[in-house]
């Protein structure tokens, strides 16, 4: 399971990287949007693999690590909120310039 | 626990509040600026008493929200590094929110202007305030949005590409800093840093250790725009409008500084020797690469965006020479290049506001400044202080980078940075000439009035100020220096016992 996770999050990592680098200019906020995924993964791994139980109750066995959870919900609202922001941002670039090409969106070499 | 330790969340909470009441005054916008200035000013005002008491007692303020104790809460840790960052942070915002207010741009008119200029405030400060290394991400996310916004909505009509630009490279930054979040969490099970600083202390051979703190450099290299990461600066800085540019080209990329010194100096103080050869080798390049492109741009602010690229590499060879002078001089260094970078970037935006199309390029404002001899001596003497001659605090911070380099008997980079900085004097000196100087390429018309000049004036002065009278600073950020040398009494006074 560990090594299943691991691979996944590294593919991840690598799908985002290699979209990133794209010249398309959705296709490389396409890639960014999925390092983001990647990365929160990465953080809840972290704390996954210590016990089965939730936090806080009166369970027997070896309670889970909140803390990660905690992170990760928080990194998870502000990726969000910096996508959809990005998103707006890429969509009035693509509507000025009517491209989606990297090098046609020319405006500040000027 | 007394009421001092309480009122370190102050500087946080002030301009948060301030932020959200200002929403409330949207339609009544001289108001809302108002009312923005006196929030500012009122925490300003709260900073600089924590700083005082800080230094009068030596002991750091720490405040445990929520009353969870230190390393298991988020503890906010006022000593005299983050204080000194968030006063000079503070009264350089008091005067770029001075300077919106007698802007002629109609982006100072967009009703959630002064909000997002005091969320920028709230970040910067939560994220020197910080004892907690999540906190600082969130806290510096607050910042990259509120500085992105600001600029999106510039009256540069390539302000979203600008803005879009620093957005994507923030994004990436803020992933690599949670990278390193996780891996330090997976290997010590922590994020407070004094916490984080005693475990590595105590075990340094964790795998994950090394891409940690490469990650965290990174991080702090896009925050301050060093030389790999600095190609979204000059794009930025320039399309933003001025009172904001001010702003993010003196205090924001601020940020990294301080994130390069608690490195250093806090949490790997075993593995610092390697991150100090590093910085060393950005900063020097940064300065060469920065001075070398600030002669060669066609616009003020771009020459002023390249020249803190230079600037930033100053401050981080102090950092890389690492002894205690040297992290002394890079303090002064820092606080000065503040009060100049935002007292040019608000003249050169003046010079702007006179010419004829509203653009800062060279071919627009060259001969601009005959009309306004006042402001001419305003930006000669900043000229002065960006290439460190006296009577300018300029001059003691090169004086202090200098004698430290002698000190460390690193003479080495200390002739190639004072080679490069001769290059300073060229850019400066001669956008003046072009300016204040040259006849006009063709007879433009120049405006009648422009934005005020009260705020570069005001900063101005304190540059001579602090030129003259340079003796409080220095001996605040030796005090500084000292307290950074001892990492444990940091790590004692977070965890107690």
């Amino acid at each position: 399971m560990e090594l299943l996770t691991a691979s996944a999050i590294g593919l991840l990592f690598a799908i985002g990287i290699f979209q990133m680098l794209r010249r398309n200019i959705i296709r490389s906020v396409i890639g960014l949007i999925i390092l983001a995924n990647a990365v929160n993964l990465f953080l809840l791994a972290t704390g996954a693999t210590t016990g089965m139980e939730p936090a806080y109750s009166d369970l027997p066995g070896t309670h889970s690590d909140a803390l990660p959870q905690a992170l990760v919900l928080t990194a998870i609202v502000i990726s969000m909120g910096g996508t959809a922001f990005i998103l707006s941002m890429l969509y009035i670039i693509s509507s000025r310039y009517k491209t989606s090409d990297m090098d046609e969106v020319d405006g500040l070499k000027h | 626990m007394n009421i001092s330790d309480q009122l370190v969340i102050m500087p946080i909470v002030i301009p948060l509040t301030g932020a959200m009441m200002a929403l409330i005054l949207r339609r009544r916008l001289r108001i809302q600026a108002g009312f923005a200035l006196v929030i500012m000013v009122f925490s300003l005002a709260i900073s600089a008493l924590l700083l005082f008491d800080v230094w009068q007692t030596g002991q750091p303020l720490v405040f445990v929200s929520g009353g969870w104790p230190a390393p298991f809460g988020i503890t906010l840790v006022g000593d005299l590094l983050s204080l000194l960052f968030v006063m000079m942070t503070q009264l350089v915002i008091v005067t770029g929110i001075i300077y919106a207010m007698g802007s002629k741009d109609t982006v100072v008119r967009y009703p959630t202007f002064y909000p997002l200029f005091l969320t920028l405030v709230t970040g910067l400060s939560g994220a020197f305030l910080t004892g907690d290394l999540f906190n600082m991400y969130v806290f510096a996310e607050l910042l990259v949005i509120s500085g992105t916004v600001l600029t999106a909505i510039s009256d540069d009509r390539y302000g979203t590409e600008a803005a879009y630009k620093y957005f994507y490279i923030s994004l990436m930054a803020s992933f690599f800093m949670l990278f390193a979040v996780g891996s330090l969490y997976a290997s010590y099970g922590t994020l407070n840093m004094a916490d984080l600083a005693a475990r590595i202390a105590a075990d340094s051979d964790k795998a994950l250790l090394w891409p940690a703190i490469a990650f965290l450099m990174a991080t702090f290299m896009v925050k301050s725009a060093v030389f790999p990461f600095h190609f979204w600066q000059p794009d930025f800085h320039a399309a933003a409008p001025t009172a904001v540019s001010a702003m993010l080209s003196s205090v924001v990329v601020k940020l990294g500084v301080y994130g390069f010194l608690r490195m250093t100096t806090l949490l790997f103080v075993d593995q610092a020797p390697t991150i100090r050869g590093i910085l060393l080798i950005l900063g020097i390049i940064g300065i060469i690469f920065g001075g070398l492109s600030a002669i060669g741009t066609h616009n003020v602010k771009r020459m002023l965006a390249y020249s803190t690229l230079a600037q930033i590499g100053f401050i981080l060879v102090g950092v890389g020479w690492g002894t205690p002078l040297a992290i002394m001089a890079a303090l002064v260094f820092a606080f000065n290049h503040s009060l100049i970078k935002a007292a040019m970037l608000m003249l050169a935006g003046y010079v702007a506001s006179r010419a004829a199309v509203k653009s800062a390029a060279f071919n627009i404002v060259t001969g601009v400044g005959r009309a306004t001899p006042g402001a001419g001596v305003l930006f000669f003497v900043g000229a002065l202080a960006l290439a460190g001659l006296p009577p300018t605090n300029g001059f003691i911070s090169k004086l202090l980078l200098f004698d430290s380099g002698i000190d460390a008997a690193r003479f080495v980079s200390l002739l190639i940075i004072g080679v490069a900085s001769i290059l300073t004097m060229i850019y400066a000196i001669g956008a003046f000439q072009r300016i204040w100087w040259q006849k006009p390429d063709e007879e433009g018309t120049i405006k009648p009035i422009g934005d005020r000049l009260i705020a570069p004036a005001l900063l101005i002065g304190l540059i001579l100020v602090l030129g003259i009278w340079a003796n409080p600073l220095v001996q605040l950020a030796k005090d500084t220096s000292a307290w950074l040398g001892d990492p444990t009494a940091y790590i004692q006074a977070v965890l107690g016992g």
